[in-house]
């Protein structure tokens, strides 16, 4: 617990800490602190450089020392929000703040065989001025954001597993009917209509199969783009796009599946359809 | 050169074909316009697959549309929505973006307001309040208002305060339900708690005298207003003269990017933006959303391309006799271009038509999910349909239509006479 509340991280801009200049470099006796990485970037400041640091931006009386420069854990809900975060000791960030022995919160470890929840409902109980929270209920109401985002993604994706299945028939169906004349001259020959009919279905399972490793592939080429573009626009080392085995696996076996679905149906009209009409005769 | 071979077009222009009467004429099929829908209908099953697919990629464009400049549109017809141009915040943050205030609001406000441009000022504070219900302590959102100049509320039932009304109240509807209270009701404020004590610094008693419905709040957020000074000695603000924000309202719309300009100036430690900034910086975080959207609609476009190209293709390949008979009795080759490019435009039209009922359904829909965010003010909608793009949409659509239907009608118009009449006769 003393170390999760030792270093307190704030926000560029908030009411902690809204303004830093670049390194002055002056004689002094700093606190200490530690920049994330694109800070330390954009500042254009180094481990052993000083800053001039205050709540106003007119006036920045006091200073610091970058004793360190780190890569902030990847953070998906703060992404958008492009701020930027250094760290103080507990002390001097109260200080700064003129706001001494005050914390926003506390981190709390319980012991072995006490839940979390009934330690938080014991606190709650006698709380005046704050509230417990279970870790999982915070985790839980963070990741609201994230539940809206899958449910937008998951409505987008059905959309475009309909087109798809529709584009998919539609094609298969074309594809069969292409082979008219083809089927017309096997019914001629004498060729059993399963035989045909199985041959059909055997080339529209071949195309289908065909084009979902075209499309595995384009999936997986799309998915390292996309993770390469917002990697860079983001500055961050989050991933955007995982294409799962399971992914894959219902990809194509709705791919192979609509392709035998539509090929069968398409096949069926053809052999049951006369010889001479399928030549154009009839 | 044999113009049957070659196909020239040596007959364009000619009314009647000289041979064949047309009882005896299979199918006529690009002679006239007429005669498109027609052939849509030759393979029905064919054609409402087709149409099928249009439709799903159509609702798809559809919605892509509305959504990519949507949300912009609605966020700004919401900080528009009570006329006030610009906010001006703590520097580096938007307004209650975070806890940060400004001090000395007064001399603030009085600077501000002496700018012969600047018609209203409004200052605002907001922070967490508690209210008293017998023993227990309720959190409640509170803005600290000027009536008089205010950009974030619009009074539902009961009465605004009024400027000297320091003990009044407003609620939300949440809020109200929160607390059980009504109009004329009696509600404890307290502020400023102290957890080792278990005493509340400040308390005061106010009396409900409107309801009002705060234009920012999130869905079922539980907000209370009162005057500027009840609030900064609820959230102990008040000696330092604290607020959050100030709305300015400028006389002419025009001239709001110029006071902006000179308010940056005058008050460089302060963050001044005007609505467009504050648009512009609203559409950074949704940069997602509107990529997307871009890369799904192209993709539909893609796809209804891919859908008529494939579907005219065929057809026409299997047309190709009747195009070469066309072809021989005299029926001009940009005839034949035009009558193929017409189908595939119409099938994408109606396809199309049949999507935009579709998409506004699926519209509604994938609105209602994304509206769940936490945190996001109730009034503001992702999908928000503009004149000007949903026409540019449906232009792009229809000649998507007309461009897939380019390659089948080269191909028809291509087709040598000659060479495709004898291989139809064997």
């Amino acid at each position: 617990m003393q170390g999760a509340v030792l270093m307190l991280a704030c926000v560029l801009g908030q009411q902690g800490v809204p303004a830093l200049e670049p390194p002055s470099r002056r004689a002094a006796v700093p606190t200490s602190i530690a920049l994330e990485r694109r800070l330390a970037d954009r500042l254009g400041v180094v481990v052993g450089d000083t800053l001039d640091l205050g709540l106003d931006p007119g006036r920045l009386d006091g200073r610091a020392v970058v004793t360190a420069i780190y890569e902030p854990a990847a953070d998906p809900s703060i992404i958008t929000r492009r701020e930027l975060y250094l760290r103080l000791h507990l002390p001097d960030l109260a200080a700064l703040l003129g706001a001494p022995d005050q914390v926003d919160r506390f981190g709390v470890g319980v012991r072995p065989g006490v839940r979390p929840e009934e330690a938080a409902r014991e606190l709650n109980r006698v709380a005046f001025g704050y509230r417990a929270f279970p870790s999982a209920e915070i985790a839980n109401e963070s990741s609201q954001t994230f539940r809206v985002v899958s449910r937008f993604h998951q409505a987008i994706a059905i959309i475009s597993v309909v087109a798809s299945a529709v584009f998919l028939l539609c094609i298969m169906l074309l594809k069969v009917e292409e082979r008219r004349r083809d089927a017309a001259v096997m019914r001629f020959t004498g060729i059993s209509r399963l035989t045909i009919f199985t041959a059909l279905l055997l080339e529209a399972l071949l195309v289908a199969a065909l084009g979902s490793v075209l499309g595995v592939l384009l999936a997986l080429g799309a998915s390292a783009v996309t993770n390469l573009y917002y990697q860079r626009f983001f500055d961050t080392t989050l991933v955007f796009s995982v294409v799962t085995g399971a992914t894959l696996r219902f990809s194509v076996a709705l791919s192979l599946g609509l392709g035998v679905v539509a090929g069968s149906l398409a096949a069926w009209r053809l052999v049951r359809t006369s010889p001479v009409m399928l030549w154009g005769r009839g | 050169m044999n113009d049957w071979e070659e196909g020239s077009g040596k007959g364009e222009g000619k009314e009647d074909p000289p041979v064949l009467p047309a009882s005896r004429f299979p199918l006529p099929w690009v002679t006239s316009r007429a005669f498109t829908p027609r052939n849509l209908l030759r393979h029905p099953v064919r054609t409402a697959l087709a149409l099928a697919g249009i439709m799903v990629t159509t609702a798809m464009l559809l919605d892509m549309v509305l959504l990519a400049g949507g949300i912009e549109r609605s966020f700004e017809q919401l900080l528009l929505g009570r006329g006030y141009q610009l906010r001006i915040s703590p520097k580096g943050t938007l307004p209650f973006d975070t806890e940060a205030t400004i001090p000395r609001a007064g001399a603030i406000r009085d600077l501000i307001a002496a700018d012969p441009e600047v018609a209203a000022v409004g200052p605002m504070l907001g922070g967490a309040v508690y209210a008293r219900r017998g023993d227990s302590l309720t959190t409640l959102f509170g803005y600290g208002i000027d009536p008089a100049a205010q950009a974030i509320y619009q009074v539902e039932s009961g009465a605004d305060l009024d400027a000297a009304d320091t003990t009044g109240l407003l609620l939300s509807e949440p809020a109200a339900r929160l607390l059980g209270a009504t109009i004329g009701d009696t509600v404890t404020l307290a502020g400023g708690l102290d957890p080792q004590m278990a005493l509340a610094g400040v308390e005061r008693r106010l009396v409900v005298r409107g309801m009002v419905r705060w234009l920012y709040d999130y869905r079922g957020q539980p907000s209370v207003g009162t005057l500027l000074p009840v609030m900064q000695s609820l959230a102990h603000a008040r000696a330092e003269d604290r607020v959050s924000v100030f709305v300015v309202r400028v006389h002419r719309d025009q001239q709001a990017e110029a006071v902006t300009t000179r308010l940056r100036q005058q008050l460089p430690a302060l963050e001044v933006n005007s609505v467009t900034d504050l648009v512009i910086r609203f559409r950074e975080r949704l940069v997602y959303f509107r990529q997307l959207s871009y890369i799904l609609g192209v993709i539909s476009l893609g796809v209804t391309v891919l859908l008529v190209a494939t579907l005219m293709t065929i057809t026409v390949n299997e047309r190709l006799g009747e195009i070469a008979t066309l072809r021989a009795i005299g029926i001009a080759r940009g005839t034949i271009v035009r009558g193929v490019m017409l189908e595939g435009a119409l099938l994408t039209a109606i396809g199309g038509a049949l999507g935009v009922g579709l998409g506004v359904i699926t519209a509604r829909f994938l609105d209602r999910i994304l509206t769940s965010f936490p945190g996001l003010p109730a009034a503001i909608s992702f999908f928000v349909p503009e004149p000007l793009s949903l026409l540019l949409a449906a232009v792009v659509l229809l000649l998507t239509g007309i461009l897939a239907g380019a390659y089948p009608a080269l191909v028809a118009a291509r087709a040598p006479i000659a060479a495709t009449l004898r291989t139809e006769a064997t």
